[in-house]
């Protein structure tokens, strides 16, 4: 059964890209500049999958939201505070 | 009595609020109290020795440090140079010697002579004796502020106090903002503008509230502001965000507008750059009256419609002090009663001439026409120029000609249609293409450009002819028709010659 914090994840994220993706068929290990998304629709992707997943924003700096560069990374890290959320 | 002298003159009255909001952390004061620090501030400034007309740099993101600075520079009478981290690459003791800085703050874990951690300003202990009085003559120049450049460094230009003042007044006459309203500043404090916002809080009673880029969104919806201070990019993107939600949620566009902005929006700002017609009429509908309006860094705010003068399409009225004259081009001069400056402080050979012409009137480079009810059109750039996100805007002409230079590639049209990276349309000189010939050909050209202008990839395009609609009869590209023809490429993340 897929995880459904990267399900969520994988919806969100193509809502926001440029072109015509299947949420399925995003690479998680792609870098989210080269998918065309800009700095804007990152953070608008990161707050829409927090508020969707019930993640709160609050758990990551400025800093943390920088570091996440993939789909992966995004979706690792609000696995990791949903456990305890 | 001015704005500016205003602000500096006398404490706030108690009852309006600074508020910070980063990712996980808000903070709030009562102007009263950042009054009372940033005389701290100012007392520890002179103790360093800042004299009157010695420039204080700021390279930091968004924070209350940021704001006690650049107030206690105001009542010290030195001089605010603000550095956005995200667009300097230089380091401190560079951007010191660079722009004759007496101390730099910033907040890049960078110490070295004159440059100074920014949170060394926050637990000062209180002034022992009164700060000398200040007062900001027209004249005075409180800011230095930095525009683009067409390559290289960016230009700097000391903006007057008399432009300042003239601005903030004019703005107030139309917005009343007051009591009640909590204007949204997300962008740079770095850039002037954004810190009239806290000027205005001061003179005029109102909140304001600091977020940063990335807590832009969060802090919106926990804020519940009546105004938002944007850029068109931000408003197409939220606009894009508002109706996907739409779509998937069933919710109305004014339901989905009140999730993301809060339920008190009185309006929104624009600047900087043209908003797409579709976007402004989207808000519109949505109920979050928007309003555009015009200037650039070297006349100030020049034209705005607001809720008691607007016209679609438009920029607004011209405000006071500032007179639209159209020259026999169709290009918009613009003759300020206070100017902005007369020139650059730094900036490459003859850019100063071509801007700032005799009589306090500069030659903006952009189209446009007033109507016979005096609101004024712009149509376009002279020269073209694409404008990010982030509000900075980036000439694409000599990055063109750059690329142009490299024996590979004949012909080219720069472009962004993410608003973030460029991308190159390219007509290449030979055929058979050599991708590797053309990466190298981006590679060099990207080491001589500054990193916002730097190219990040390239689509291979038919060579440009009159024929195929791609050059127009003086064999000048036709930007749109390449667009147009290659936009399936240029956004296609598996397309395209990367650098």
């Amino acid at each position: 059964m897929p995880d459904p914090i990267e399900t969520t994840a994988r919806a969100a994220l193509a809502e926001v890209l440029p072109q015509d993706l299947p949420p399925q068929a995003i690479d998680l290990d792609a870098e989210l500049d080269h998918l065309g998304l800009t700095s804007l629709n990152k953070v608008l992707f990161l707050t829409s999958v927090c508020d969707r997943t019930q993640v709160g924003l609050h758990h990551f700096t400025e800093h943390d939201l920088a570091a996440m560069r993939t789909l992966g990374q995004v979706v690792e890290a609000l696995s990791r505070h949903a456990e305890v959320s | 009595m001015s704005v500016i002298n205003q602000l500096v003159g006398a404490p706030p009255r108690p009852g309006s609020r600074l508020t910070f909001t980063r990712l996980g952390r808000t903070e709030s004061w009562d102007l009263t109290e950042v009054w009372e620090l940033s005389g701290r501030v100012a007392g520890y400034l002179l103790g360093l020795g800042i004299r009157p007309g010695d420039r204080i740099g700021v390279l930091a993101a968004n924070s209350l440090e940021w704001v006690l600075l650049d107030l206690a520079a105001l009542r010290i009478k030195a001089v605010t140079a603000g550095f956005d981290p995200g667009k300097f690459d230089a380091s401190g003791t560079e951007l010191v010697a660079r722009y004759g800085l007496a101390v730099l703050f910033t907040d890049q874990h960078q110490t070295a002579g004159r440059v100074r951690p920014i949170v060394a300003v926050r637990d000062l202990p209180p002034l022992d004796a009164d700060l000398p009085s200040a007062v900001w003559e027209p004249g005075d120049t409180p800011a230095l502020k930095f525009t683009s450049g067409s390559s290289g460094p960016a230009k700097s230009l000391l903006a007057s106090a008399g432009s300042m003042d003239s601005s903030l007044a004019a703005v107030q006459d139309i917005f009343a903002h007051g009591p009640g309203d909590d204007l949204f500043v997300f962008l740079p404090l770095s850039l002037l503008q954004q810190r009239y916002w806290v000027y205005s809080a001061f003179v005029f009673g109102h909140d304001v509230t600091v977020s940063t880029y990335e807590a832009a969104f969060a802090g919106l919806r926990a804020t519940r502001p009546t105004v938002v201070m944007g850029v068109p990019g931000f408003y197409e993107t939220t606009r894009a965000h508002l109706e996907a939600t739409a779509a998937r949620t069933g919710a109305s566009p004014s339901e989905a507008a009140v999730e993301v902005f809060g339920d008190r929006i009185r309006y929104l700002w624009t600047g900087s750059a043209p908003a797409a017609p579709a976007t402004l009429r989207y808000f519109g509908r949505a109920g979050l009256p928007i309003f555009e309006g015009y200037g650039l860094n070297e006349t100030c705010i020049v034209a705005k419609n607001h809720p008691g003068a607007h016209r679609p399409g438009s920029v607004g009225r011209v405000l006071p002090g500032k007179e639209v004259l159209i020259d026999l081009d169709g290009v918009i001069n613009i003759r300020s009663e206070f100017p902005v400056a007369t020139r650059y402080e730094h900036a490459g050979p003859g850019e100063s001439e071509a801007m700032f012409r005799p009589g306090g009137i500069v030659h903006t480079g952009d189209l446009g026409h007033l109507d016979e009810d005096g609101y004024l059109f712009v149509h376009g750039r002279a020269d073209d120029v694409i404008v990010l996100e982030n509000g900075k805007k980036i000439i694409v002409r000599p990055i063109e000609e750059r690329l142009k230079a490299c024996p590979v590639i004949e012909d080219c049209v720069v472009t962004n249609p993410s608003q973030r990276q460029l991308v190159a349309i390219v007509s290449p000189a030979t055929h058979p293409v050599d991708a590797r010939l053309i990466a190298a050909a981006l590679r060099q050209a990207n080491a001589a450009l500054d990193h916002d202008e730097q190219i990040a990839k390239a689509v291979l395009a038919d060579r440009f002819t009159v024929d195929n609609g791609l050059l127009g009869s003086q064999f000048k590209p036709r930007r749109k028709q390449i667009e147009a023809r290659y936009r399936r490429l240029v956004i296609d993340p598996e397309e395209g010659i990367r650098a």
